[in-house]
């Protein structure tokens, strides 16, 4: 076989994945963006090239509750994935039988569907009936159970609860890993110079994973970002709006209410957020020490 | 000052133990040498004595004062590992201050002290850069600086050397008896190579799974090593050992040819393990028969082996002598250098 019909043998292998792509992500993402620039009108197409449905969106009174809420979902849902992660993965990182077993277990959450675990959150949180509430009162941590879910002010912050029993797992065993990928002579050498386990962990553990930090937050973000049964599952964006974020508001303008002008706005906005979060961690792994070597 | 003493020091992993009571005093500026084959507790008892692990019994000091119970970083130890185990986040600057910056030292201070070590391993141009950008012998310098700047009682060295090829090695063994020499800082320095050892040793360590085998200055190692072993691992090209015994004052091998005089004070018919270097067999006129049986010249010296009396011996000379395979020549031992050990328990006898 020549060199011409290996690159032709190549390309031909490829050739599925590229249109895989072609049709399913680049297809739909240029449909959203032509879409959002439509203006629709009781569901029918009323001319292209147009940033009525932007207008919209931004005149609409829930817009902002809504950036509120995707910015707690996210940002917090990111922060506390990460740092919960970080703390778990530390101590799973130990060396001891206990530790050992804990890294399979850790993993239940991610066996059980979105749906499952939104669900059986959705009874455990519950105002009148939820193993939660009642263990409260029982407990005479509280007068009468709380309602979780159906407190405007709680519910996003239950939301990311439920949202980091969820992803946190995996979060932890990533980082583990890079923990336990240190090499243990630089552990030792900063023993010898005198570190002490906080400042072991400032200055040799977390520099070294560094690069798996920043990747396991991005992931993180995305994930957070694209999750979408959880909330519209336990909560569907209520009471009132008060838990709507992008995800569940974009399903809701789209799907129920068929103003697919708006949704399809949202959508571009959401993409928008997701280019900056992926374009950060580009960035930020071209300046990393792991990547290229120096500052 | 750094003056250690080890006293009955055990070690055990689990029901294992690998250490068995090993007794060692340093004194102060000594350069003391652990050799030994692999695994055979080296590293183990350098990590004890650098308190990265916890030993099961026995005693160490410093200057007379027990350091057993000290975390590492209070033990006034700077450690150079194998791997280096340089910070890969830090520049050469930064890993060689990181102990003082853990120490709270001033800034200042912490500069002064980095550019002085640097100056003594001639780092100061490669003070900005980073771990990945150095040489292999680079970055032993500046773990070994990152040693220095604590300016510690004791300087422990992993098997330095064993990641460097052979031509860098020479050179780091001769840099670091150097700094010995200018710092004057005991050092307790492991390897695996006796030549390293002999080299750079003021005292050497010999080991064997756990126990001590012989202590002593390196020629008193080659000259009177204390059993077989030692014998067998000091020395290059190793010692020649043939079965003999004992009859009118003589070493007999079995066939019956006479190889040299018996030591002093080895009883009449006794059987016994002969010991002779390589370099202390010589071709005479008259002496033990033996046959070529392969010839390695290699330039300075010719070393050919030799069969004696069914065992195969290797003999080392800087003489130009002509043989070839199948030749006869009669050998005969330098006096005095013929080393007797016991058939049973490799002791030396004489
Ligand atoms: N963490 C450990 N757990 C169990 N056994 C160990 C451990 N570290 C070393 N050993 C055992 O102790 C013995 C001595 O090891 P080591 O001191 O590293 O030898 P050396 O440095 O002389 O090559 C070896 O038999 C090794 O298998
Ligand atoms: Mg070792």
């Amino acid at each position: 076989m020549n060199r011409r019909s290996d690159a032709w043998l190549a390309y031909f292998m490829i050739f599925p994945v590229v249109a895989a792509v072609l049709a399913f992500v680049l297809g739909p993402t240029w449909d959203v963006a032509t879409l959002s620039l439509t203006q629709f009108v009781m569901g029918q197409e009323r001319g292209f090239g147009t940033l009525a449905n932007f207008r919209a969106l931004w005149a609409d009174p829930i817009f902002p509750t809504v950036v509120r809420n995707t910015v707690i979902w996210i940002l917090g849902g990111t922060l506390f994935c990460v740092v919960t992660g970080l703390a778990v993965g530390t101590f799973l990182a130990i060396d001891s039988k206990m530790t050992t077993a804990l890294r399979a277990l850790i993993l239940l959450p991610w066996v059980l569907p979105d749906v499952v675990t939104a669900m059986a959150w959705k009874w455990m949180l519950h105002g009148q009936v939820g193993v939660i509430g009642d263990a409260f009162t029982r407990t005479g941590l509280t007068e009468k159970p709380i309602s979780f879910l159906g407190d405007p002010n709680l519910v996003m912050w239950m939301l990311v609860v439920v949202l980091v029993w969820r992803k946190m797992p995996l979060v932890a065993l990533i980082l583990c890993a890079a923990i336990r990928s240190v090499p243990a002579e630089q552990i030792e050498a900063s023993r010898m110079d005198g570190a002490n386990a906080r400042q072991r962990f400032r200055h040799v553990i977390l520099p070294n994973i560094a690069f798996s930090l920043t990747a396991v937050t991005v992931i993180s973000m995305i994930w957070i970002t694209a999750e979408f049964t959880l909330p519209w599952v336990m909560t569907g964006g209520g009471p009132a709006n008060a838990s709507q974020i992008m995800s569940t508001y974009i399903y809701q303008q789209s799907f129920t209410f068929f103003n697919w002008g708006v949704g399809s706005a949202m959508s571009v906005v959401n993409l928008g957020f997701l280019i900056c979060v992926v374009g950060l961690y580009l960035y930020v792994n071209r300046r990393s020490w792991a990547a290229g070597g120096s500052k | 000052m750094g003056s250690v003493a080890l006293r009955e020091i055990r070690k055990s992993y689990g029901a294992v133990e690998v250490l068995h009571g090993i007794d060692l005093d340093v004194a102060d500026g000594e350069f003391v040498v652990l050799v030994g084959p692999s695994g055979c507790g080296k590293s183990t008892l350098l990590r004890s004595l650098a308190g990265l692990e916890t030993i099961s019994g026995g005693e160490i000091s410093i200057d007379g004062a027990s350091i057993v119970h000290l975390p590492p970083k209070s033990r006034d130890i700077a450690m150079v590992f194998q791997n280096y185990a340089l910070y890969p986040h830090m520049n050469v600057a930064e890993n060689m201050g990181f102990a003082l910056k853990m120490a709270k030292v001033s800034k200042p201070e912490i500069d002064a002290k980095v550019r002085k070590a640097a100056e003594i391993l001639s780092l100061t141009p490669l003070l900005e850069r980073y771990p990945k950008q150095l040489s292999g012998g680079q970055r032993q310098r500046v773990a070994m600086g990152r040693a220095i700047v604590r300016d510690p009682k004791v300087f422990l060295f992993d098997e330095p050397l064993s990641n460097l090829d052979a031509a860098l090695r020479v050179q780091m063994r001769a840099e670091i008896k150097e700094l010995h020499q200018r710092l004057g800082t005991t050092i307790v320095y492991v390897t695996h190579d006796q030549i390293e050892a002999m080299t750079m040793a003021d005292k050497i360590v010999v080991m064997k799974d756990g126990h001590v085998e012989q202590i002593g200055a390196p020629l008193e190692l080659y000259d009177c090593p204390a059993n077989r072993f030692v014998a067998g691992f000091i020395g290059s090209p190793a010692m020649n050992f043939i079965p003999a015994r004992v009859q009118n004052g003589q070493a007999l091998l079995a066939d019956g040819t006479a190889l040299a005089p018996a030591p002093a004070g080895l009883a009449e018919g006794l059987a016994f393990v002969a010991g002779v270097r390589p370099e202390h067999l010589m071709v005479t006129e008259q002496g033990a028969a033996a046959t070529v049986t392969l010839v390695e010249p290699t330039g300075a010296e010719i070393q050919f082996v030799v069969d004696l009396a069914g065992t195969s011996v290797l003999v080392s000379t800087r003489d130009r002598v002509n043989l070839r395979h199948g030749d006869r020549v009669s050998l005969a031992v330098e006096p005095g250098r013929l080393h007797a050990f016991d058939t049973e328990t490799g002791q030396r006898l004489g």
